[in-house]
Order: C-alpha cells, then sequence, then structure tokens
C-alpha cells in the first residue's frame, strides 16, 4: 500500500476510534484504532487519521474518498446539549410537543417523568392559518401572526426555529410563506419545515422529526465544520461524507440540512459491512449481529438490503434486557436501518434475583469499572468473565496481548455472585451465564426475523463487533440459523462499512388515497418530482448520472388499518394492471406477515417513497493464499468448556492471520485474532474463504 | 380473610436455572408475538394506536402464566374471566382449533366493548392450556355510537355473547359471525378485527406447540408449576417488604349518570403475611347509570396498586394474583350484579386508586402521588360520513387525558392518561383524514393544576367540530364536581368542564354522563381536570413557580395569590423581598 489511491473509513464508537485505509488497486487493508475523545470527536479522528496515513507514510492528498460514522448527532440528545429552538405551529396548537402521545412511558411507576419537550412552551408559538384534511385553506396565513412570533424568537435568543403546520405534508405553501417571513426577520437563524424534513401525516411525529432537527443542526454543523478545518490541516482535497441512519451515505453538506437522519449513523455502518459480506459469501441473506461491550445490535438483510423502519425514537432508555419504554425519548419519522439493540455485551452483569433465577443485564459494567478480570475495580461478574473463565478467551491475548485479564478475579466475581447462592458449580454458573445472555440475544434474532415474517432459516449470521465471534456459532446453532459468517478483522467492522456504502438519499410523502381510486398521473409525477430532486442532490454530490438508480416504494394498508406494509412499485409507466398486481402483492405480504388477508376489502395507499442511490464502486477485496489445512495456523491446545456434560476439553487454538483459504478446522477449537475470538463448538465445523472469512456450519 | 398463611418456602428454585429462564422467556415471547400482530392488523383505532387489547396464555389447569399487554387495565380481568367462561361453557364441548367468544359482563368480563376469542391448545391430542385475545372493539352496537352512553341497564350497552363457539375446527361459523356483524354499527373494523382475534390465536398456538414440541408438554409443564412457584414467592417477598397493616380512605365519584347522587368508594387495604387484602365494604350500592363495576374491573385497579407497590420485574401470572384478596360485596358499584349497566365500570375502578394511594400516603409518602385524573374520560362519536365515497356508518372513541398528582420531589405531568390507562391519543391529523370532523384546538388548560409544592400536571382542551352532519356524540366521564384531591398541604387539581356551543347561542355546560345529537355548526368541547398538587403551594421553589409563569402554565395572579410568589415580568424574575413578604406567617391568607 503506498501511492495507490486510497480509501478511508472513521467510525466513531464509545470508547474507540477506529480507521480502516483501504487500497482501491490491491484492497491491502490496514487497522487502527485510538480512544475515543467524546469532549471534541474530531481530535481522536484527527488523531487516528494521522497516525493510520502514516503508517501508511503517505499524505492526505493521496486519500481518494472520506467516509465518518459518528455519533455526535444522536449525543446531542443522549446528552441534553441541543441548542434554543423555537417552534412555530398552527393556531390552537402550539402544545403538540407538551401533550406529545398522552401516555406513560412506565405505567406502574409512580415517579415516572415524560420527557421534557425540546422547546420549552414559551417557545412554541402560533400562526394563524388552517388547512384541512383535504389540503384546502381553510384559513389563510397571517404574516402578521409570523412577524410576531419572530420577534419573540429573536428576544429569546433562539438558535433554531422548526415550522410545523397541520396537515402540511398535503399542502406546503403556508409553511413555505411562513419561512420566508422568518427568513428575513431572523437571518442566520437555521430554520427547518416540517413538509421539508418529514411530509407524512401524525402531527406529533411529524413535529417532532423537525424539532430534532432544528436542536441538533447548529451543533452538527459546527462538528462538521471543525473536522473539515482538522482534514484540510492534513491536505486533505476530497469530499467528507457522512454516513446516515440509512445505510447510505451522504455529503457534509447533505448531512448539515438534515441532520435528523444521522442519528443512527454509528450503527448503520456494521450493517453495511454485514450486507456486503453476506453478498461476496454468496448469502445475500443475513442476520448481523454487532456484540460490543454493553449491547448487541441485531439487523436483518434480505436480498442484500438492510431492511429499513421508518421511525425511530432518539433517546429512548432501556427498560430490560430486550425492550425500550416506549415514549421515553423523541420520536423521529426517519429512515433508519432496523436495528434490534439490547443491553447484552461483554459487560453484561450475571446476577441471581430474588426468586433465585440466574439473570444476565441489562445492567453492564462498562469499561469503566469494567468486568471482575479488568482488574479495575470490578468486582461483579459479567460475560466476558464467564468466557473468560470457561477458557474461551485467552487472558494473555486480549486485544492481541495489550491488556491482561485476570483469571482468578473472574473466578472469584462468579463464585461469590452466582455459584454459592445458587448452590452450583463456578463452572455451572458460567456456563449459565453464558446461555442466559444467549437467550436473550435469541430474543433479539426473534424480534427482529419471526416477529418480522422472517424464517431463520433462510438466512446465514454475520457476526461481528469484539463479542460477536463468541456467540455466533451458539445463538446460530439454538435458533436454527444454518450458517455463520465471521469476517476478517470483526472488530473494525462499522468502519470497513463505510467503505462500502453507496449514497443514499430518501423521499417520502404522504398520499391517501384507496388503490383503485388513485390518479396514475399524480402518483407517477410524485415518483417523477422524488427522482428529479435525487438526480440532483446525486450530481451535486459528484455523482454522475450512470451511477445513479432510483428505487420506488409504496406504504398500503386496508382502508381503516393504522399500520401500512412497505411495497416495491417498478420502475416506468403507472399502469392499471401494475396497480393490480400491487394489490395482490399486498395481500400476499399481509398474510405472511400477520397470518391472514382479505382481498375483498379495499387497499389503501398511505405513503409514497423514493430512495436515490449513488452508487459508489466497491474496493477490490484482497485475497488470501489458499494451502491444504489450518495446521500451519496453530498457535496451541488449552481446556476450554463448551457444555456442562464433557466439562473443560483439549481444544485447539488457532492464529486467524496464519488461517489459509479453504482451511477446514473442525470443532471444538477457537480461532484468536487481534481483536476478537471466534468460538467453534464440537459438532461444527469452520472453513475458511479466499477473503479470510470464516463459515462455521454443521459438521 | 387471610388466614394461615405459611411463608412459600425456599428461594431456590427446583428445575434448571438456566432453563428456567430460558422457557419463562419464550413464554412471554410467545403471547407478545400474538399481541403484535393483533394490533398490528387490526382496524379500531382502539386497538391499532391506544393498544387496547390482551394476550394469554393459560396452562390446562386454567392457571395465567404468560400474559402481553400494553394496557395495564388487563391486568387481572382476563385471568378471571377465561376460567370462569371455559368452565360455564364446557370443558367437553372444546376440540381443537376451536375459538369461543364472550363479552358477558356477567360471566367474569369487564364490559361490552372488550371482546374476548378463547382458543384451547393442543398438543397432539392431548389439551395444553388455553389461549385467549381480547380486543377493546369500537361499536358492539346498544344506545348509541361506540356503545357508550348513560344507560340504565346492559341490555342498552350493546349485544351480549355469552360464550359462543366462533371458529369451530378451524373454520370462522358463519351463522355466528353474520348474527354478530348484523348487531354493530361498525361493520368493516369489527369484520377486520375479529380476523385480526382469529388469526393471533392461531399464531400463538403455532408458538406453544413448537415450544412444547422442542422440550416436551410434561417438562414443560413442570417449568410453569416452577414459574408460578417462582412468581409467588418473589410477590411474597416484595409484600413482606412493604409496610405491613391496615390502611383505609374513602372519596367521592361526581354522580351514576342519572341522579345527582355522588357514589361513595371506601376502601381498606390490609398488608399482611406476604398478602394483600383489599376490603370495599361500605362502598355505595350498585347505581341506576353506566357507573358500575364487575368484580373483575375492580380486581383489575386492585391489581395495579399493587404492582405498583413491588418490583417492576415480577412476572405477571397466577403466582402474583393469588397474593390478591378482594372483598367486594355483592350489589355495589364494586361488584355490580345483572342487569345492571357497567360501560361506566373503568371509571368507577380507576376510582379506587386514587383511593388505595391516599390510604397509602402516610405510610409511603415517597412511593405515592396526589389524586389525578382518576377517570377514562370517554368521548364518543358516530352518524353517518357525508363526505363522497364515503357513505357508511362510523363510529369514533378516545380517551382523554388529564393532570397527574405531584409527588415527593416531582410535579405531577401534564396531560397524561390515569393510572392503569395508559391509550394512546389519536393524532388531529388522523382523525380528520379518516372521520368527518374537524380538531379546532388540542391544548392544555393552564391553571388547571393542582397547587402544591409540588403541583398536580395540568389537564388538556379538545374542541371537535362536525362539518356537514349532525353526530351523536357521548361523553362518559367525571371530576365535574369532584376535583382530584391534593395530599401533604397541596390543593386540588382544577374540575373538568365540558361544554357545547355555536357563535349564535354561545356555550352551555354538559353533564359528564350524557348523549346528544350536535346540531350544524355546533363544537363540542372537553376539558379535562388537573392533578393535584403534594405539600403546601406555599412552600413551592420560586424559580419553579416563575418557569410555570413563563411557560404560560400558571397566571401571574395565581402564582402572587396561591404560591405567594411576586413575579417582575418585564425582567422575568422573582421579586424576592415582595416574594418573603407575601410568605410571612404575618401576612393573612
Amino acid at each position: 500500500m503506498s501511492q495507490n489511491k486510497l480509501r478511508l473509513g472513521v467510525d466513531t464508537g464509545g470508547t474507540f476510534t477506529d480507521a480502516v485505509v483501504m487500497d482501491e488497486e490491491t484492497g491491502d487493508i490496514l487497522i487502527d484504532k485510538v480512544s475515543s475523545t467524546p469532549s471534541d470527536p474530531s481530535i481522536s479522528l484527527h488523531q487516528v487519521i494521522s497516525q493510520a496515513l502514516h503508517t501508511v507514510g503517505t499524505q492526505a492528498e493521496g486519500v481518494t474518498f472520506l467516509a465518518h460514522g459518528t455519533t455526535v448527532a444522536t449525543n446531542c440528545i443522549i446528552e441534553g446539549k441541543t441548542v434554543p429552538c423555537g417552534l412555530l405551529t398552527t393556531h390552537g396548537f402550539r402544545d403538540i410537543l407538551e401533550i406529545a402521545r398522552q401516555i406513560k412511558p412506565e405505567p406502574y411507576n409512580l415517579q415516572f417523568e415524560k420527557p421534557r419537550p425540546l422547546v420549552p412552551r414559551q417557545l412554541c408559538l402560533e400562526a394563524t392559518e388552517r388547512v384541512d384534511a383535504e389540503g384546502r385553506i381553510l384559513v389563510p396565513l397571517d404574516q402578521e401572526s409570523v412577524r410576531q412570533a419572530a420577534r419573540r424568537f429573536r428576544q429569546e435568543g433562539v438558535e433554531a426555529v422548526a415550522i410545523c403546520f397541520l396537515h402540511s405534508y398535503l399542502n406546503p405553501c403556508h409553511e413555505k410563506a411562513a419561512a420566508d417571513i422568518l427568513k428575513q426577520e431572523l437571518p442566520g437563524t437555521f430554520l427547518t419545515m416540517s413538509s421539508e424534513v418529514c411530509p407524512e401525516f401524525r402531527e406529533y411525529f411529524r413535529a417532532s422529526t423537525t424539532i430534532v432537527n432544528a436542536a441538533i443542526a447548529p451543533i452538527v454543523s459546527n462538528y462538521l465544520e471543525r473536522m473539515e478545518g482538522r482534514l484540510k490541516g492534513l491536505s486533505f482535497a476530497g469530499h467528507l461524507c457522512v454516513m446516515q441512519s440509512n445505510g447510505g451515505i451522504c455529503t457534509s453538506e447533505v448531512a448539515r440540512r438534515k441532520p435528523v437522519h444521522l442519528v443512527e449513523s454509528g450503527p448503520a455502518a456494521g450493517v453495511i459491512a454485514a450486507a456486503y459480506i453476506g453478498i461476496v459469501s454468496g448469502s445475500p441473506n443475513v442476520i448481523s449481529l454487532d456484540i460490543g461491550g454493553t449491547t448487541a445490535k441485531v439487523g436483518l438483510i434480505q436480498d442484500g438490503t438492510p431492511k429499513i423502519s421508518n421511525e425511530f425514537e432518539v433517546g429512548a432508555k432501556a427498560t430490560g434486557p430486550t425492550s425500550h419504554a416506549k415514549a421515553t425519548g423523541y420520536p423521529i419519522k426517519s429512515s433508519v436501518i432496523d436495528l434490534v439493540e439490547i443491553g447484552a455485551g461483554g459487560g453484561s452483569i450475571g446476577w441471581v434475583d430474588s426468586g433465585g433465577a440466574l439473570r444476565v443485564g441489562p445492567h453492564s459494567a462498562g469499561a469503566e469499572p469494567g468486568p471482575a478480570c479488568y482488574c479495575r475495580g470490578g468486582v461483579l461478574p459479567t460475560l466476558t468473565d464467564a468466557n473468560l473463565v470457561l477458557g474461551r478467551i485467552d487472558p494473555d491475548y486480549f486485544l492481541g496481548g495489550k491488556m491482561k485479564l485476570s483469571t482468578v478475579a473472574a473466578l472469584r466475581a462468579i463464585e461469590q455472585k452466582i455459584a454459592e447462592p445458587l448452590n452450583i458449580s463456578v463452572t455451572a454458573a458460567a456456563l449459565g451465564v453464558v446461555e442466559i445472555a444467549n437467550s436473550n440475544m435469541i430474543e433479539a434474532l426473534r424480534l427482529i426475523s419471526v416477529k418480522r415474517g422472517f424464517d431463520p432459516r433462510d438466512f446465514a449470521l454475520v457476526a461481528f463487533g469484539g463479542a460477536g465471534p463468541l456467540h455466533a456459532n451458539a445463538l446460530a446453532a439454538e435458533f436454527d440459523l444454518p450458517k455463520v459468517i465471521i469476517p476478517l478483522s470483526p472488530g473494525v467492522s462499522s468502519a470497513l462499512g463505510l467503505l462500502l456504502a453507496d449514497t443514499k438519499h430518501y423521499f417520502s410523502r404522504t398520499y391517501l388515497h384507496r388503490l383503485p381510486e388513485a390518479n396514475l398521473e399524480e402518483l407517477m409525477d410524485a415518483f417523477a418530482e422524488f427522482e428529479s430532486q435525487g438526480r440532483q442532490l446525486l450530481l451535486q454530490e459528484g455523482i454522475p448520472s450512470e451511477r445513479q438508480s432510483f428505487q420506488r416504494e409504496i406504504d398500503l394498508r386496508y382502508a381503516g388499518q393504522s399500520f401500512e406494509l412497505k411495497l416495491a412499485v417498478p420502475s416506468g409507466i403507472l399502469t392499471a394492471a401494475i396497480m393490480d398486481s400491487l394489490s395482490e402483492a399486498f395481500h400476499r405480504a399481509h398474510e405472511q406477515a400477520y397470518g391472514h388477508s382479505a382481498p375483498g376489502e379495499p387497499v389503501e395507499i398511505v405513503n409514497l417513497r423514493v430512495t436515490a442511490h449513488g452508487h459508489i464502486p466497491k474496493p477490490r477485496q484482497k485475497r488470501i493464499s489458499a494451502k491444504s489445512n489450518g495446521n500451519s495456523a496453530l498457535k496451541r491446545c488449552r481446556d476450554v468448556c463448551f457444555r456442562a456434560e464433557e466439562g473443560y476439553i483439549e481444544t485447539s487454538i488457532y492464529d486467524r492471520y496464519r488461517l489459509s483459504a479453504e482451511a477446514v478446522l473442525n470443532g471444538p477449537a477457537i480461532v484468536e485474532e487481534f481483536d476478537s475470538t471466534v468460538v467453534i463448538h464440537p459438532g461444527y465445523r469452520a472453513t475458511a474463504d479466499v477473503f479470510g472469512s470464516l463459515y462455521i456450519t454443521k459438521q | 380473610m387471610v388466614t394461615n398463611v405459611v411463608a412459600p418456602s425456599p428461594t431456590r428454585l427446583r428445575v434448571d436455572p438456566i432453563r428456567f429462564e430460558v422457557i419463562r422467556n419464550s413464554l412471554i415471547s410467545a403471547v407478545d408475538e400474538m399481541g403484535v400482530a393483533l394490533q398490528r392488523s387490526s382496524y379500531s383505532s382502539n386497538i391499532k394506536t391506544r393498544g387496547d387489547f390482551s394476550c394469554i396464555f393459560f396452562d390446562r389447569k386454567l392457571r395465567a402464566v404468560a400474559q402481553a399487554f400494553t394496557q395495564p387495565i388487563h391486568l387481572g380481568g382476563l385471568a378471571r374471566m377465561v376460567p370462569i367462561v371455559v368452565k360455564r361453557y364446557g370443558l367437553e364441548k372444546l376440540g381443537p382449533g376451536d375459538g369461543i367468544l364472550s363479552n358477558d359482563p356477567f360471566l367474569g368480563g369487564v364490559h361490552l366493548n372488550d371482546v374476548t376469542l378463547i382458543s384451547p391448545v393442543y398438543c397432539g391430542s392431548e389439551l395444553f392450556g388455553y389461549l385467549a385475545s381480547l380486543a377493546h372493539h369500537v361499536d358492539v352496537g346498544g344506545g348509541a355510537p361506540a356503545s357508550i352512553g348513560a344507560f340504565r341497564e346492559t341490555y342498552q350497552e350493546g349485544l351480549t355473547v355469552p360464550a359462543v363457539k366462533l371458529v369451530k375446527g378451524g373454520a370462522l361459523d358463519d351463522d355466528v359471525f353474520r348474527f354478530f356483524m348484523a348487531n354493530v354499527r361498525a361493520k368493516r373494523e369489527t369484520a377486520g378485527d375479529l380476523r385480526a382475534q382469529v388469526a393471533a390465536n392461531k399464531l400463538g398456538h403455532r408458538r406453544l406447540e413448537s415450544l412444547a414440541s422442542k422440550y416436551g408438554s410434561e417438562a414443560l409443564n413442570h417449568y410453569i408449576d416452577e414459574l408460578l412457584d417462582y412468581t409467588e414467592r418473589r410477590t411474597w417477598q416484595e409484600i413482606a417488604k412493604l409496610p405491613q397493616g391496615t390502611f383505609q380512605s374513602e372519596g367521592f365519584l361526581d354522580d351514576d349518570g342519572v341522579t345527582d347522587e355522588p357514589i361513595r368508594l371506601c376502601g381498606r387495604l390490609t398488608i399482611d403475611q406476604g398478602k394483600a387484602l383489599f376490603d370495599l365494604t361500605g362502598t355505595s350500592g350498585q347505581g341506576s347509570g353506566p357507573m358500575n363495576s364487575t368484580l373483575s374491573q375492580t380486581f383489575s385497579s386492585c391489581a395495579y396498586v399493587l404492582r405498583c407497590l413491588v418490583d417492576p420485574d415480577l412476572p405477571v401470572n397466577a403466582g402474583f394474583y393469588d397474593a390478591i384478596n378482594l372483598v367486594a360485596p355483592e350489589g355495589t358499584v364494586a361488584n355490580a350484579l345483572h342487569p345492571a349497566a357497567v360501560v361506566g365500570g373503568w371509571e368507577v375502578s380507576v376510582r379506587w386508586v386514587d383511593i388505595f394511594l391516599q390510604a397509602l400516603a402516610p405510610a409511603l409518602p415517597d412511593k405515592v402521588c396526589a389524586g389525578g385524573k382518576s377517570m377514562m374520560c370517554h368521548a364518543g362519536f358516530g352518524g353517518f360520513d357525508p363526505r363522497p365515497q364515503r357513505d357508511h356508518y362510523y363510529c369514533f372513541l378516545e380517551c382523554l387525558a388529564g393532570g397527574y398528582g405531584g409527588r415527593l420531589g416531582k410535579d405531577g405531568p401534564d396531560a397524561v392518561q390515569a393510572y392503569s390507562q395508559n391509550t394512546e391519543n389519536a393524532p388531529v391529523e388522523d382523525v380528520e383524514l379518516n372521520y368527518p370532523v374537524r380538531i379546532l384546538r388540542y391544548e392544555l388548560v393552564a391553571d388547571s393544576e393542582g397547587p402544591g409544592k409540588f403541583r398536580g400536571g395540568l389537564g388538556l382542551r379538545r374542541d371537535y367540530l362536525f362539518p356537514g352532519h349532525e353526530p351523536t356524540f357521548s361523553i362518559l366521564a367525571d371530576r365535574l364536581k369532584v376535583p382530584a384531591p391534593g395530599l401533604f398541604g397541596g390543593l386540588a387539581g382544577g374540575l373538568a368542564y365540558y361544554g357545547r356551543g355555536d357563535s349564535q347561542n354561545g356555550e352551555q355546560p354538559l353533564r359528564s354522563k350524557t348523549t346528544f345529537t350536535v346540531p350544524h355548526g355546533s363544537y363540542v368541547s372537553m376539558q379535562t381536570c388537573g392533578g393535584g398538587g403534594y405539600g403546601p403551594p406555599s412552600e413551592r421553589d420560586p424559580a419553579l413557580v416563575l418557569k410555570d409563569v413563563v411557560e404560560g402554565k400558571v397566571s401571574l395572579d395565581r402564582a402572587r395569590e396561591i404560591y405567594r410568589v411576586a413575579i417582575d415580568m418585564d425582567s422575568g424574575k422573582v421579586i424576592v423581598e415582595e416574594t418573603a413578604r407575601l410568605r410571612s406567617p404575618r401576612v393573612p391568607e
């Protein structure tokens, strides 16, 4: 790797900031990690980039492409660091954010709190105007009422204003007129309209999305500017791209206007990596499993495309191992890679409840004090401690040996907190912790697949993150997933995913009409309008038309229902025959999702959607050489416990980096690399492919 | 009464604690999945948006094992009702693929809108247990759209389904189905909701079958026994941690909806030996209007009170319910007998939570809250949709939020549902798109809070206009006369107000239980009550009073007169000396 064109992916996590440098021609990869600097993430970013480039021995001008996964947007909300902002809404509805959903997030907790609105009530102001449910103007916009609001916003020193009028998704003319007035009255203030950010019905959710956008925009903007400044210092001349929650990247200019679409930027990249690994491994249907220190995140990828959800709650609080309380955060209507996140990671604590049942999580020892075996003051037994006690982790090869773990401390914690109270052996207790953590993760796998109508047997499991490869085999065995794929360097899959993402922009609007009554001209016009907006945006981002493509989708439901199913719409001219086949496809999808359908019932269109893709050429993947077997990679043997029946059995330990293509390892076996450990259970077999990925299947 | 209680023995499981945890999660996940399928594919906004449904699994001994619900109001009710219905219908008359439908309030049920489908679960030919799905249907016929109103007997409230086989060997019985459908107004919704219930039960059946085949039905039953024992044990321990003794209080509802007589609720809670005894002796006799609860409705509120006091992680099953003893004399509003109207039963039921929290306040001042909305506050309407191509009978029902009571160290939140009620609001845009109605305003009611050191929450206001037609509107609510009480020197919350008006004649107040026609051009205004305050308002932090004034939640005068805080609006600051003077004991109240 030297003077070729380089691509750089940088992912900021809670603990580490990871960089992956990839040579476009050869596919050579270099990985680097530095500790994150949460107070100003652009510092660790600068560090990791200069460090990585130094190792490669090049300057930033050799970098043609730089993509970044960031938690800045979501942290603004979680840490309550939003800017002072105002809301302008329709007369009679200023309390849209105060009333919210009128529900209690924790119905059995008499001491519950509603989330604090991001705009205080005195800055929720009303404009005199009203549009009805058909989009007709009932009360024309009173410009003076907007000016009055502007004066108030100015007095209070707001830095951003969100405009959300009733039924603006049907007729945005009042929002636009009000924005024009505010632009004059409040120069320099960030303005955002609900009809632009989220033209979908259900006012609280639309207003909340627009407000989140307003409340974080100045901060995200500032961060991206700082970062661009630092990159300029490194003589980087290309575009800075940012990962969006939808798994597509966009330029930093686009990100600044709609930062609400960045809230799941970090986790999205890992799913993109999993999708890519699935495709090159010939498994386009995969479930991605990313297990880190405190959580496990599970996503589903069908035909190479991650499933997308159109709603998300920013800053929601976890209430159980597998549940987040609804209405503890701020809902946004944004395309977000559909992830189930649970409180099960290496730091999850095992404990015995008052009825004598063994539980794991959702409390985590985190990075500080960390698992007992870190010897940093943690005394409670964690999942990492259990894996250590079972011999699955090598205490002398954690982070490639950079950090020593104490087996004695792990044993003591498990013995005192679990084995003794339950009157079982330490081994049984450690196995129990692992099995219950696995059962929590299986619940997450079930939520993402079966509960959404997918059969797990049709999917491979792509596992990454520090702890993913430790658990993947057992989870797949228990949940009937036929194959596990462990990519090379699973600890930095997210950073790698940044280099594999396409540019993506989503457009949507509500179009509430029954299917047979829909005006085909109107539908085609709406799709065409989105496509032309997308085309323009992609051109601005430097993506020529031959690398652009557009995908149309439509949300349908039976008239009278409230939840919609999303179906693909063919491009080109829409005909009555196409609409009929959509209707049939909907009945089938309903049957698949819910177990019944009603072909005689009228079907209703709710939303129209277009995704604009800008295809980014994928880097060539590095191939590893093929030799006959895995013996050359054998490091040594140690005793590892897989099942209570056999106890500890002698197990071969392999070095991942010395493993050649087509190597076959029969379980029980352990494969170690710098930032991860792969466990292969008895009765299973791992084979390496030419890209270094390991496939685990039944023997 | 509670006699000879023995503490459940060892705190240790008699089964593999690991497999136990896995099975426990799998059982909950099976009923959860039923709930998701039911909610997502249903039509009534009660089910799909407001989440008014419940799915439950019983073992073959008819003990509640696992339950999925988002509405705490469904605690206990189904657990009581299903065994009663199954036994009455006759176990011997059930076979694989059957489903019995019931909504009979006097057969262990609640109100007629809550329609339950019960299916036996078989593993091969052997009976393994029962699954039930309950859903609040928007209309079951009766005297007014949405089946709510100031009815005087159950026959006016809609169609009673007294445990009837709707599904036979997996197929819907068309005769029963048509008979049911002929009696309801919102036909498309009802048909869709019933289909969703049938599918949900089938889904649950498949999940349980696969669990039984994985672990073996005998082993699974063994683990279920252990789960119930485990829950009983933990419930016992949790109750033992509570203050022991007898705690009592009483309160009133406005009226029974027909006469002006207030309804008296009298509650005595005894916590002793790991059990909770709720004794409602002394409560008013059943009334001539709809404000009567069935025993299941009353039980649900008692279960709710207990659940709020124990570890939220405690499973909900027979092991928990068995710790609750309830004495509710027959013929009272807490245990009404046929043919009483019971559609207002939830209004009565939820008020028990207020009563018992007040009873517990001296012993648990940091756990309870001051009085709150403590009513469902139903607004229902319907008629023929005048919009083009919509010519059908529509029905709509919603429940409006109100203020929550103040707590030690915390204000009561504004505009939230009462205790065991947790239904979401229908978005204004959703309502206007789907029904011929226009919402004129939806906002907080300033100055409706119960003043206190920690104030109660504000009530809210929602005004409705009906373009192009004259629908029938029903209100089924309370709190026009009896406000949410304050606690420890906190004052009562503001009263509710319900009115109808138009531009020519002004506005007239309405009763809290009433059905009427809305004339062309008239609007209906629903303004809900505030929550009670906690602690004396003169001890409230002046900075918080200032914040309320700046936010427009409390008026300047009220700040001065009740909270005794002087504020200078120009500078936006508290006038410290003036406030000290107002708060000094020499200034007369």
